[in-house]
């Protein structure tokens, strides 16, 4: 049993290893898309919210905040359908890992939104406050102080969206997104082809404990709180 | 350190007033007030919770802005600033917390550093500030570690330093003894005593303890309900006798848990204080 999943894991090795590079390229450019765009909202939703910095922006937050809840209600499967259009303008296709990357980026970004937004809640308001008493701009709290204060809990933000959409990237696999969870789906699910299912899964779990071990002892070791 | 002139008040606060309603409607905050604090002296603002002392204090630097009136520091009025403006002046004017608010993931040093990096000083400048700030508040020694390694006193003692650190002309001060124990607040009294005595800045403090406005402020206001209600001159560590505050001291103690006193009498409390020391 063990040397025939061996044998089929050998076999198999070209497939995995081009699989493994398309899922890590639509994580590097979801988690981009995320951290760039989802990271900025995430911080401007916080600084516009009721009693903070640039709370006098009310009419912002309440479009970005709904903005931010319209896009999280959609399915991920859905969403990626809605937004083939979308897709095959900017990517000129709608099928593999780069097509792919258009609808998870947007799920990302917004779900990365939401994150950030909550995880800078926890920085106490009166931190925020000495600084602003010590005539810190807008700028300087976002960079000096929340980003610094809130640290490990941003670390720990970025691992569970590579975590969570490590698997949507699956997902995107079903409508030729490519990847580790296409290759699963199409080898193990349409050819009952368990040993194949069996190794990719292996390999995910692999990957999802090694990115949240890592996320952990990143966010552990820069907090002195 | 730094000398200004003592003819134009330090701060100057004009009908200022500003108005809350809380949760459960009550409406609290102040009433329209003035309040003039001479170049030099420590002011104490003293009242129960609720009163506005605490809103009228975060008025003189904007950090509330008020519904009317103005709030001048130094001849300059925030309230007529445009943002960048008020943000340098504020450079000028420390501020310290009840809760002290550092930042946990920042050393004692870089907590020093803060308000001058925020205002682009030089690191050479940084340097020798930070140096000097916390030799002055005794914890030099410190300037490696993070605040959690701290004491109270000691987190005080660096916001303190923190808020020196631009050679600012006027410090507030809400309750900021009020999260530590009495022998604790003592040491920080005499902290911000020196800094008032040998730095020459103007100290406006919030209080609901009775020993810390009679054993560090020259001048209280005595607020309740928004208002203003007495001002008086404290001749040290002597509440005039008659007065609303004198009552409270009578009914209620001097808030560092000694037992009320009979009579009002500053050698017996100056004893008691030396036996701290």
């Amino acid at each position: 049993m063990l040397e025939s999943l061996l044998a089929t894991f050998i076999e198999l090795l070209p497939e995995i290893g081009k699989a493994a590079g398309e899922t890590g390229l639509m994580l590097v450019i979801c988690l981009t898309a995320a951290l760039l765009f989802g990271g900025s909202l995430g911080i401007l939703v916080f600084l516009t919210s009721k009693g903070q910095v640039l709370g006098r922006f009310r009419r912002f937050n309440l479009v970005a905040n709904g903005f931010i809840n319209v896009f999280r209600s959609f399915p991920f499967i859905i969403l990626l359908v809605a937004v083939s259009p979308f897709t095959r303008h900017i990517v000129g296709t709608s099928i593999g890992p780069l097509a792919a990357s258009v609808p998870l980026s947007l799920a990302a970004i917004f779900y990365f939104a939401r994150l950030i937004e909550q995880t800078l809640r926890d920085v106490p308001r009166g931190v925020i406050e000495a600084a602003e008493a010590m005539g810190a701009s807008p700028l300087q709290i976002v960079r000096q102080v929340l980003l610094v204060e809130a640290r490990s809990g941003l670390i720990l933000a970025v691992t569970i969206t590579a975590v969570s959409f490590l698997s949507y990237s699956a997902v995107a696999g079903v409508v030729g997104g490519g990847g580790i969870g296409d290759l699963a789906i199409r080898y193990g699910y349409y050819r009952f082809q368990t040993d194949v299912m069996l190794i990719t899964i292996v390999l995910l779990v692999i990957l999802v404990q090694g990115i949240q071990f890592f996320g952990q002892w990143l966010a552990r070791r820069v907090d002195k709180r | 350190m730094t000398t200004q002139p003592t003819d134009v008040p330090a701060i100057q606060l004009r009908g200022v007033s500003k108005s809350f309603r809380t949760p459960d409607g009550q409406e609290v905050g102040v009433q329209p007030t003035d309040l003039e604090v001479a170049a030099g002296e420590i002011h104490g603002i003293i009242g129960f919770s609720g009163a506005g002392k605490s809103t009228l204090l975060r008025l003189a630097n904007l950090l509330e802005r008020p519904d009317a009136g103005q709030v001048i520091v130094h001849g300059d009025d925030l309230t007529a600033m445009p943002p960048a403006t008020l943000r340098a002046a504020r450079q000028r004017i420390g501020m310290i917390f009840q809760h002290f608010n550092l930042l946990h993931n920042r050393t004692v040093a870089d907590n020093v550093a803060f308000p001058l990096r925020i205002a682009g000083a030089s690191p050479e400048r940084i340097r020798e500030r930070v140096d000097t700030c916390l030799a002055f508040v005794g914890l030099a020694e410190k300037a490696g570690a993070y605040p959690a390694q701290l004491s109270g006193g000691q987190k005080q003692r660096v916001a303190i330093a923190r808020a020196l650190a631009p050679e600012p002309h006027v410090l507030l001060a809400d309750e900021p003894t009020s999260a530590l124990d009495p022998r604790t607040t003592q040491s920080l009294l005499e902290v911000l005593a020196d800094v008032n005595r040998r730095l020459g800045v103007t100290i406006l403090l919030v209080s609901h303890e009775m020993g810390v406005i009679r054993r560090l402020c020259h001048r209280v206001s005595v607020m309740e309900g928004g208002h203003i209600v007495e001002r008086l001159r404290i001749d040290q560590g002597r509440i005039p006798p008659g007065s609303q505050l004198a009552q409270w001291l009578k009914d209620y103690g001097d808030g560092t848990g000694d037992a009320p006193e009979e009579e009002v009498d500053p050698t017996a409390s100056l004893q008691r204080e030396a036996s701290h020391a």
